[in-house]
């Protein structure tokens, strides 16, 4: 199975085509396609570039990215598995 | 330092300008991803995993507090409070939002930065020494010549569509603490026939996926012409260098497909016809630029100082920070201070904006207002009297920025990784994290001595593993992480390629694997041996047998 993911516009967030096609933050509320309907999606958003830049289709299972790419998608739909924007504290800091 | 002056600002306004037009339209849907890439690129900005990076300049790591203190404020009001120094004394900014940029931009303008020229294909930010101006062994500051290359290569409409990037790294002494051989072109100043300055050229040094150590293409060109020189070195390449294949556009795959002395025959065709005059440095403007980096105003102080041998007695926390941070100077009583971004399970080169702002406090009490970005990813405080140490110690420790591992294991380099960056292929900072945790008694670290470890999550080499003296290159293995461990690269004046050892290594085995590394080396160092010069002396193989001796014991 396939969603469809992206990075939002305006501030280069990772979005995923969710209900309705709409873009939503979290993996889990992304719409989970078979391959005919994932490329009818992917078409859909790729004629938003207001919203979506660079939508690509990621293999999927259970919701989990489960391709190749599984580590990155993981990572991407996660954040950063370490530093500063996990805990701000760790090198350290004043905070 | 070098002050801007009406055509910089003008530069830089008109520049500033520009992009917000062109973001307005980008966030307007009127320019598509691909129109408006080229545009970005221009300007330091890319789109990463998680969001927009932008990448600011710190023109040869040159900076005052009052910058530093408008990077902690970007830091605090449009990202997430922090900010990464990078090893081309850079920093990146992982979290600002598209429509943020043109505000961000306009900021840093007002202190005299900005992105021009940080990503894509022109001349990069020149880097050199960063002790230039402090180090004792100088026969003269680079920065002049890193300003005047600056200013020249900004928007030159020759050099703004290159087939790849170009970077320039220049020197002033013999030891080379800025890397030069393995830039693109690498400039180390020496006396010339006549006396007077000149500049020993090497070209096509570069990392990536085919890495290559710089070679001399002269050996003294008088400062006057440098220009007109450079000129000729990147005509040449832009005329022949491969436009068709990202992997080959290089001037490295230039000058080694060629040969050093055919391409020194093209360059020497290009300077002869150009119009040198045109291209000359007047001298009265080469003094101009060099009044900007006239020594600060150092007093006259005695050899030795009481407060700071006081508080090495007193202190034996101080004492290490002393023996492995502190520099010596060219000026008596004073010192040059690396402030560590590597503390014990840190981000490699990660700084929050608190942190940012005490630095800035200790360059404006304590070191004439200077500040220096390093490519190794940490800070210095370049003019500090001696008297003063025992004080900026304290702040810096107060301030978490106190460890005091500067050039040993733990001052490790690292490119992002795959937790940030869309090339990636490996995350490098855990990897990094474990080795610090796995290293961090000083004592060890001490006994070892100066070794550099460097890491990459991906072949473009952003952390210099080929010249690591251990280096780590993540590898994606059927979607695993795994990596590749290089012993014997060398980025100074021994510049060397790091040999590749064996197989590569799951990630929970990097540090253990490179902890033994170290252990063999204190087995068989002779007397007065770096780490380095073992490994010089012996060759990879004692080191490859203790890399995969516990795997060899699982697999019998």
């Amino acid at each position: 199975m396939k969603i469809v993911t992206a990075n939002r516009l305006s501030d280069g967030r990772v979005i995923y085509a969710g209900v309705d096609n709409q873009p939503v933050d979290r993996i889990d509320q992304a719409s989970v396609l078979d391959d005919p309907a994932a490329e009818i999606v992917l078409a859909e958003v790729a004629g938003r570039p207001e919203v979506f830049v660079n939508p690509y289709l990621v293999e999927v299972q259970d919701r989990t990215p489960s391709g190749r790419d599984r580590l990155k998608e993981r990572i991407r739909s996660a954040g950063p598995t370490v530093g500063h924007s996990v805990d701000l504290d760790v090198n350290g800091g004043l905070a | 330092m070098y002050r801007y002056d009406e055509f910089d600002h003008a530069v830089v306004r008109e520049r500033v300008e520009e992009f917000a037009d062109q973001v307005a339209r980008r966030a307007s849907g009127a320019l598509t991803e691909d129109e408006f890439k080229p545009l970005r690129l221009m300007n330091g900005v890319y789109l990463q995993l998680h969001a927009y990076m932008l990448r600011v300049a710190i023109p040869y790591g040159t900076f005052n507090s009052r910058q530093m203190r408008r990077l902690a404020h970007i830091a605090r009001t449009y990202d997430k409070g922090y900010g990464h120094f990078t090893t081309r004394t850079n920093i990146q900014y992982n979290w600002p939002a598209l429509t943020d940029l043109p505000a961000i931009l306009s900021d840093l303008a007002e202190v005299e930065m900005h992105a021009i020229q940080t990503s894509g294909n022109c001349i990069r930010n020149v880097t050199t020494d960063v002790f230039a101006g402090a180090a004792e062994d100088e026969i003269e500051d680079p920065r002049p010549w890193c300003e005047i290359i600056r200013q020249w290569s900004t928007i030159h409409p020759e050099f703004s569509f290159l087939p790849r990037k170009f970077k320039i790294a220049v020197i002033g002494a013999e030891k080379d603490r800025a890397a030069i051989r393995t830039h693109d072109v690498g400039l180390q100043i020496v006396k010339g026939d006549d006396g007077g300055t000149a500049f020993r050229v090497f070209v096509g040094g570069g990392q990536g996926r085919l890495p290559h150590i710089g070679q001399e293409i002269a050996s003294a060109v008088p400062a006057a012409d440098l220009l007109a020189y450079l000129t000729a070195i990147l005509r040449a390449w832009n005329l022949l260098g491969r436009r068709d294949n990202i992997h080959k556009a290089r001037i490295k795959i230039l000058v080694a497909s060629l040969g050093i002395d055919a391409f020194r025959e093209e360059v020497d065709r290009h300077y002869a016809t150009l119009r040198r005059e045109d291209l000359r440095i007047p001298e009265d403007e080469a003094e101009r630029i060099k009044a900007y980096f006239a020594p600060p105003p150092f007093e006259d102080l005695p050899k030795v100082s009481a407060p700071f041998d006081r508080a090495l007695l007193a202190d034996p926390d101080f004492a290490r920070f002393a023996r492995n941070n502190v520099r010596r100077h060219r000026q008596a009583g004073y010192a040059s201070v690396v402030v560590s971004l590597k503390p014990v399970g840190g981000v490699p080169g990660d700084i929050t904006a608190d942190q940012m702002e005490a630095v800035a406090d200790l360059a404006e009490r304590y070191s004439f207002d200077e500040l220096r970005a390093a490519y190794e990813q940490n800070l210095v405080l370049p003019h500090v009297r001696l008297d003063d140490v025992p004080a900026v110690w304290r702040a810096l420790r107060q301030a978490g920025l106190a460890t005091a591992n500067a050039d040993l294991a733990t001052d490790v380099i690292a490119c992002p990784g795959l937790d940030y960056c869309s090339l990636a292929n490996a995350r490098s900072i855990p990897v990094a994290q474990a080795l610090s945790k796995r290293l961090a008694d000083l004592d060890y670290q001490e006994k070892l001595g100066p070794v550099r470890i460097n890491m990459s999550g991906c072949i473009n080499a952003c952390g210099h593993h080929h010249v690591g003296h251990i280096g780590v290159l993540g590898v994606d293995r059927k979607g695993e992480e795994y990596y590749q461990i290089t012993v014997g690269g060398s980025p100074d004046e021994q510049a060397a390629l790091g040999d590749i050892v064996g197989k590569s290594l799951p990630s929970e085995e990097v540090a253990p694997a490179i902890q033994r590394t170290l252990d063999r080396y204190l087995q068989i160092r002779a007397e007065g041996e770096r780490f380095i010069d073992t490994v010089r002396r012996v060759g990879p193989e004692p080191f490859r047998d203790a890399i995969y001796e516990t795997l060899d014991a699982a697999n019998a």
